[in-house]
């Protein structure tokens, strides 16, 4: 149970700014997968509740919510942790996502690590039969998308 | 907008036998920055990609059997990486150092108008970096080098 993803990206702004953007304007930033979606009707409107059990949600266009996670660790500035889960995941797999927001001089360091993967077997559908390196390749890409469009929002 | 991880035409894939150390020991020394790690199941390094600047490395294993880090081939180097920097080279110089790189050329003026040196990392890849610091015509880089230079910027 080690496979990680990991990116990293540093942006010019101060770590909690970077970390009330990251939380609070997720649904202006987030980026939709092309081929990973959370439910079959997504991609829908991503929001993140504040606080530690806060839910991470997305809304579909019929109105209904989806939990994709709730919220692990919440230290505003520092860290975040939430658990990420797609609508297809049996109950005994989930994924673990924690962002951390680290000072380097003027500007901050985000570093997203992603692991659980290894609970999602590998014949499962949110796998789309890639093999385990490609697939987490991919990912790793999406969060590069999803990194570069936060700091666009962030520091515009 | 710029896209942070656009990807510049030419990316080295730079071999290790243990590149996780070598991730963290070129973030120490010279300032590159990870900007994706991918580990497998058993927690071995799948897939690293640094930056400095506009550049980029990956960082792997030896992977195949064609090819080697240079602490797997006698210490010898078949390719070796320059780093143009736009400023800096001696407080560079100063954090390789201090990080234990082992400098194979020391810091000096070049002829053509860069500052540069060489420094040996842990496995034996030689990097080399270079700052210009002086702008020098083509006639005086012939009379200092005594060679015939075409191609001059």
């Amino acid at each position: 149970m080690n496979s990680r993803v990991i990116v990293s990206l540093r942006v010019a702004a101060a770590p909690l700014r970077a970390f009330e953007v990251f939380t609070q304007d997720i649904g202006r930033w987030w980026q939709p997968n092309e081929l990973f979606h959370f439910t079959p009707r997504s991609p829908g409107r991503i929001a993140l509740e504040p606080g530690e059990g806060g839910r991470f949600t997305e809304t579909l266009a019929n109105g209904k919510v989806f939990e994709i996670g709730r919220v692990t660790e919440w230290q505003p500035g520092v860290r975040l942790a939430l658990t990420w889960r797609q609508a297809t995941f049996a109950p005994d797999q989930s994924t673990h996502v924690e962002v951390l927001f680290e000072p380097v001089g003027d500007e901050t360091r985000i570093t997203v690590t992603h692991t659980g993967w290894d609970s999602v077997p590998q014949d499962h559908v949110a796998r789309h039969s890639f093999p385990d390196g490609l697939f987490l390749r991919r990912h790793a890409e999406w969060w590069q998308q999803l990194l570069a469009a936060f700091r666009v929002r962030l520091t515009p | 907008m710029d896209d942070p991880f656009h990807r510049p035409v030419f990316v080295s894939a730079v071999v290790y036998k243990d590149p996780m150390a070598a991730l963290d020991w070129l973030e120490k020394a010279f300032g590159f920055e990870r900007v994706m790690l991918i580990t497998d199941k058993d927690g071995n390094l799948a897939h690293s990609e640094m930056k400095f600047g506009e550049g980029q490395i990956m960082v792997g294993t030896e992977w195949t059997d064609y090819v080697a880090s240079p602490a797997s081939a006698g210490g010898r180097n078949t390719q070796s990486i320059h780093v143009h920097l736009a400023d800096g080279i001696d407080a560079h110089c100063e954090r390789a150092k201090a990080a234990g790189a082992v400098i194979v050329r020391e810091l000096a003026d070049q002829f053509y108008g860069d500052r540069t040196y060489s420094a040996r990392d842990p496995e034996g890849h030689v990097w080399s970096f270079g700052q210009t610091t002086k702008k020098v015509s083509r006639e005086d880089a012939e009379k200092a080098s005594g060679l015939k230079i075409e191609g001059w910027h």
